[in-house]
């Protein structure tokens, strides 16, 4: 601590703080351009000096510390002056052509001059320009130099937190331009940061471009629902047309930042092809009716089934409201334990998956997990799942020198600033943590001595488990003895653990055993559906109701509702959200058995083709159109707010769900039409949402804090068990035979599901399915990047474009389950998410 | 005799011979002999205002035929009565001084009130309030100009200083009724 | 494309530091010298190859610094006038203008047979010496027309 004074008022600060923010904490206002606090300082905007007194010169207060004694003055008549001399500079090469620029209204510059600048300038000569009409940067970048400030915020945000580096500043001096190499146009990851930092009008967005002036939108507080990670957005309509979606600086865990489907992705809101009407079939075909006829139907075709005989799904992109009260409605008046809201993944692998990462024991903020001092990534491909996240680990572990340890079978983008990754074989995330779990229980094995997980894989011996995956004892040593070196471990694990169930037990041993070692370990769950997390605590899992409590009866889940409707013994089906004719793993075999159910409500925003077999649609709405709350990955609970109404006849999905549900139990008990009554009632039901706090959302400062832990879930008392996996990923690949490749699928950087393939600006960044190798590979087969390459495997042949990624493990390709030409499910066996193929020049 | 005898007996004269009620006609009868105060508006007459006059919007183009509205919406902002909508588009291929352009400005005019502040508002002088007042209309529809029309070219060129009457014809047609004036034929109106 | 040899020196200059994306600046005039006093888009992204880095990071430090040619294409003899205060105190400006006339090109030009481009430059440094230019690699001081014009002869004749 130093004592300081600020404008005449003693502080203790602590030593090494910056005067901007020692400045800012006391309320005093500095403005500044190139100054955010995630970012380098580089003090070249000089809005932000100050006078520390007896020093000649103003100092940049955004990067000098306080000393001890220092006596500042923000206000002072000097400071004052030079605050308006520097925009004055700024201007004498700003272009001041505000009618015309899309940031005018919302532009730092001009709300600096209008507060601090002189207002009128003494410049008279002729203007530098960089080049006459704008000029488009990306698919979404379009880029006007000449009202740039020379912040270089583009370029910082570019390279140190999404981690690409594709701008730069070019030139010196009133040259210097922030560009891209040679103006040409960017192959980067579309993720806008660069527009969303910008003071001025420099980079812009092409989708909003001259669509509407800032003052003319209405906005909403909203959530992103394409991953889990939970990024607070403001949703921006003119006219009824969702034009805009950004982040703000300091609000939400994501702060300032998105990813391009977050900022993006916002057009499905504005699809054309919406469903706006119920439609019912009538003598074998679907024809548009009203509500009265659709709810008349469903009351009929729910009645005459046999509660055994009817499931539902419902999408884990719905709100806890709305999930909460379907399963409600079907562990209620229907009486049925069939209901899952995780069609990809079997319900044993969910309550593993859930087990090994803690979320039993509540949420857990992402920050303190990025506390710790070292982190292992283990089992998703964070920075094209959740790029979020992986924003969010780049910035901490640069800044607070964080050992960040990745284990993936694909190369990704976050291996940059890993101290260590390890490259293992597809579906061997648990082959390696066994080995690792093995050398960490090495000191404690009496503590494991009575888990049956611990000695099946302690029979089968590190160097088998090492070998299996492909990564030598070695490199899992290395590992360990990183974990070993550090009080506090925290893992981020992800998706494969789901669509590779056997590696949950392994996962788990690892997290007991290094908490038995008395390490601190913070487990953080990733998913890629918004409210996958909160799908499963609000009930909607065949085996648990709410907060992951065991229910008596176990139901089926939507595998075992596939297998029950191709025998011709489901009579119900009452699909939300989901589409399983084509996401789910076998989608013809799905086909033919919703074909069999006797009776099939489906409930959507788009005409899918789920719903053409639909007897009764139902259409929804967008995540623009209802409120409701979403619990991210975390576990934090976060709220959105409607801003549109619904398209057409459509009608808010709570609204549709409690009219259901008020029909089966025959009561009115549940309001229609309000989602804070049912969150009320969550509140009161749900153990762990007993004290969370919603009330940060309404907050809207720039000093907001990024960690609202009030908002985290709390821990539950229930016990989970780990699934008894019967064949292993390996065991179906050894009897496809070896072929070359070992095929792996999960998203695709620019997409999640296949909802965002709606959305027309994400669909312009990627033409076309792709296949991703490594480099090493596709010299091996004397393929560049960008040629067409035939993918055999023994169930399905496509044709598809080949693309090399860097650091990716030798034998593994990859396609994102996201492409309608190539379903990637096709070439596995059902119920699984790894194939062998072999790849060929076309 | 007296001053006050004088003063009595021209009094006893001006009041034989009618001399005040002869005074009093004659202005009346000069009114005869001068040409009407009136308009014969909207028979054969139209008034042609100054410059300054608040009437229709019009919406212009520099020396080079570009127009000058850049779709910055300032003016629908600057509206009080909220009768401005600017919905702008982007076109490269010189329509406007700017690559922005306005897809649709229109005005309703059953709500404005002709205050002028969105000529105030206007950076690049493209809105001014014209010459054109003839607005009543028989439906609604015509109560909204839209950006094409206001584009046109002013019935009164900006050269005419106006204040003067002009020969003018009257016109029946399925919008209304219009007076068309002939620009080449004005006089001062007398004051 | 780079030929062996300047990879050869890439190589060499990379010895010198810790980290392989140092060797920047070097490589880049390496890469320059070898091939005619000119750096294109092609040799920049060549060299980004070599270091490993994004090309863009290459392109900031080349556009960063006035001695690596990019912008335009400049002839084998590179002169920069110092047009600073003591120069033009002492006649930088006379010098540009007299070397316009017998170069027959203005400022910012290269000669039809691409021998010499004109620039001018901020301060060199050797305002002791002034008015002076740097032609390549080399100082010219205490000029006056005479020696100039001595100076262009010598370097049309060494080549």
């Amino acid at each position: 601590m130093v004592n300081i004074k600020i404008n005449g008022k003693e502080l203790k600060v602590e030593a090494g703080k910056l005067i901007l923010d020692a400045a800012r904490d006391e309320g005093h206002d500095i403005p500044t351009f190139c100054y955010q606090a995630d970012l380098m300082g580089i003090g070249s905007c000089r809005m932000c000096l100050i006078e520390i007194e007896g020093q000649k010169k103003l100092q940049p207060s955004c990067i000098t510390p306080v000393m001890d004694g220092m006596s500042i003055l923000t206000d002072s008549p000097t400071v004052v002056s030079a605050r308006s001399s520097m925009l004055e500079f700024l201007l004498t090469d700003h272009a001041l052509d505000c009618p015309v620029c899309d940031k005018g209204g919302e532009c730092e510059l001009q709300d600096m001059v209008y507060k601090h600048g002189p207002h009128t300038g003494r410049h008279a000569e002729p203007k530098h320009r960089h080049h006459g009409k704008d000029y488009v940067l990306s698919p979404v970048i379009i880029k006007n130099s000449n009202r740039c400030v020379q912040c270089t915020k583009c370029v910082r945000v570019c390279s140190e937190i999404v981690g690409v580096g594709v701008l730069g500043s070019i030139g010196r001096g009133i040259h210097q331009e922030e560009t891209s190499f040679f103006k040409t146009y960017l192959d980067c990851d579309h993720c806008g940061n660069c527009i969303e930092v910008c003071p001025v009008g420099c980079f812009m967005r092409l989708p909003y471009r001259y669509t509407s002036r800032s003052w003319d939108l209405k906005s909403a507080d909203s959530i992103c629902t394409y991953c889990a990670t939970g990024c607070r957005v403001v949703i921006e309509e003119r006219d009824g047309l969702l034009v805009r979606s950004r982040a703000q600086l300091g609000v939400g865990l994501n702060s300032e930042t998105l990813c391009a489907r977050g900022r993006f992705g916002y057009d499905i809101v504005n699809s054309d092809d919406r469903l706006t009407t119920p439609m019912v079939k009538k003598y074998g075909k679907l024809e548009p009716a009203t509500w009265e006829e659709a709810f008349g139907a469903i009351r009929k075709g729910f009645r005459s089934s046999s509660p055994a005989r009817t499931g539902g799904l419902i999408s884990p992109r719905m709100t806890n409201e709305e999930i909460y009260l379907f399963s409600k409605l079907f562990k209620g008046p229907l009486q049925s334990n069939n209901v899952d809201s995780s069609m990809r993944w079997s319900p044993e692998a969910v309550e593993g998956f859930a087990a090994a990462t803690s979320m039993t024991a509540g949420g857990v903020s992402i920050f303190d997990c990025m506390d710790s001092q070292s982190v292992f990534v283990v089992g998703t491909q964070l920075s094209d799942e959740n790029p979020v996240v992986d924003y969010i680990v780049r910035r901490i572990s640069n800044a607070n020198g964080v050992q960040v340890a990745i284990a993936s079978s694909r190369g990704m983008k976050l291996d940059s600033c890993a101290s260590q990754t390890l490259r293992h074989a597809p579906a061997t995330e648990g082959d390696l943590l066994g080995a690792a779990a093995l050398l960490l229980a090495d000191k404690d094995a009496v503590r494991f001595a009575g888990n049956a997980d611990f000695n099946s894989i302690k029979a089968t011996g590190i160097d088998t488990l090492a070998a299996r995956s492909g990564v030598s004892r070695s490199e899992i040593e290395a590992l360990v003895s990183s974990f070993g070196s550090s009080e506090t471990v925290g893992i981020i694990a992800g998706t494969e653990f789901l669509r590779f169930p056997e590696g949950s037990a392994s996962l788990a041993l690892v997290v007991e055993a290094l908490r038995g070692a008395g390490k601190k370990v913070t487990v953080i769950p990733v998913l890629d559906r918004c409210n996958q997390r909160g799908a499963w605590e609000m009930g909607a899992h065949p085996g648990l109701g709410t907060a992951y409590s065991r229910e008596g009866v176990k139901g089926l889940g939507f595998a075992g509702m596939m297998n029950t409707a191709s025998e011709g013994k489901l009579d119900s089906i009452y699909i939300v959200g989901e589409n399983p004719v084509v996401e789910y793993g076998d989608g013809n075999f799905a086909r033919d058995a919703i074909g069999k159910v006797g009776f099939v409500v489906v409930q959507d925003t788009f005409m899918t083709e789920t719903a053409a077999l639909a007897d009764v649609i139902l259409p929804g709405v967008t995540f623009a159109e209802k409120d409701g709350t979403y619990t991210n990955q975390e576990g934090r609970v976060q709220s959105i707010n409607r801003l549109l109404p619904p398209p057409g006849d459509a009608k808010r999905d709570l609204e549709i769900i409690s009219t259901i549900y008020n029909i089966f139990s025959g009561t009115d008990d549940v309001p229609v039409k309000k989602s804070a009554g049912i969150f009320a009632e969550i509140r009161e039901k749900v153990s762990t949402y007993a004290k969370v706090d919603l009330s940060f959302n309404n907050e809207k400062n720039t000093f907001n804090d990024l960690d609202n832990k009030e908002s985290l879930v709390g821990g539950s008392s229930a016990s989970l068990s780990m699934p008894q996996v019967t064949g292993s990923a390996a065991s179906s690949l050894a009897s496809d035979g070896h072929a070359g490749f070992t095929l792996v699928t999960g998203n695709h950087l620019y997409h999640s599901g296949r909802l965002s393939l709606r959305s027309e600006i994400l669909g312009g960044f990627i033409k076309g399915a792709i296949v991703e190798i490594s480099e090493e590979d596709a010299d091996r087969l004397g393929i560049t990047s960008g040629e067409k390459v035939t993918v055999a495997g023994s169930r399905y042949k496509a044709e598809l474009v080949l693309k090399t990624r860097k650091g990716s493990a030798s034998g593994v390709a990859f396609i994102a389950e996201n492409y309608n030409d190539v379903p990637v499910h096709k070439f596995f066996r059902r119920g699984e998410s790894v194939a062998s193929v072999k790849i060929a020049r076309s | 005799m007296s001053e006050k005898c004088k003063a009595k007996l021209i009094n006893f004269v001006k009041k034989s011979v009618f001399a005040d009620f002869i005074r009093g006609l004659y202005i009346t009868f000069s009114y005869n002999f001068e040409g009407a105060m009136t308009l014969k508006y909207p028979d054969s007459e139209k008034w042609i205002p100054y410059r300054r006059f608040r009437g229709l919007h019009t919406l212009n183009k520099n020396s080079e035929g570009k127009e000058l509205c850049v779709a910055c919406e300032l003016c629908s902002r600057a509206c009080p009565t909220d009768c401005i909508t600017v919905i702008p588009e982007e076109n490269d291929a010189g329509r406007g001084i700017a690559d922005r352009v306005a897809k649709v400005w229109e005005v309703d005019l059953t709500r404005c009130m002709f205050c002028g502040y969105c000529e105030d508002a206007c950076p690049t002088t493209a809105v001014r309030l014209g010459r054109e007042y003839e607005l009543a209309c028989t439906t609604l529809e015509r109560g909204t100009r839209s950006r094409d029309e206001l584009l046109l070219p002013q019935p009164v060129p900006e050269a005419l200083t106006g204040g003067v009457v002009a020969k003018a014809r009257f016109i029946r047609s399925a919008d209304g009724i219009k007076v068309v004036a002939e620009l080449g034929k004005v006089r001062q109106r007398k004051l | 494309m780079l030929t062996e040899k300047t990879l050869e020196k890439i190589k060499q200059i990379q010895k010198n530091y810790h980290s392989k994306k140092s060797a920047v600046m070097g490589a880049l005039m390496a890469v320059q010298r070898d091939s005619g006093n000119n750096l294109t888009r092609e040799d920049m992204d060549a060299v980004a190859k070599i270091l490993d880095v994004n090309p863009v990071e290459i392109h900031a430090v080349a556009g960063f610094y006035t001695m690596y040619n990019w912008k335009k294409p400049v002839g084998r003899h590179h002169i920069q006038v110092c047009w600073n205060l003591s120069c033009s105190l002492l006649g930088a400006e006379h010098l540009i203008s007299h070397m316009e006339k017998t170069l027959g090109i203005t400022l910012g030009e290269t000669t039809p047979d691409s021998m010499f481009t004109l620039t001018t430059a901020e301060c060199l440094g050797s305002c002791g010496t002034a008015p002076m230019m740097q032609i390549g690699d080399d100082y010219y001081e205490d000029l006056t027309v005479e020696k100039v014009d001595k100076i262009l002869a010598d370097l049309r004749a060494r080549s």
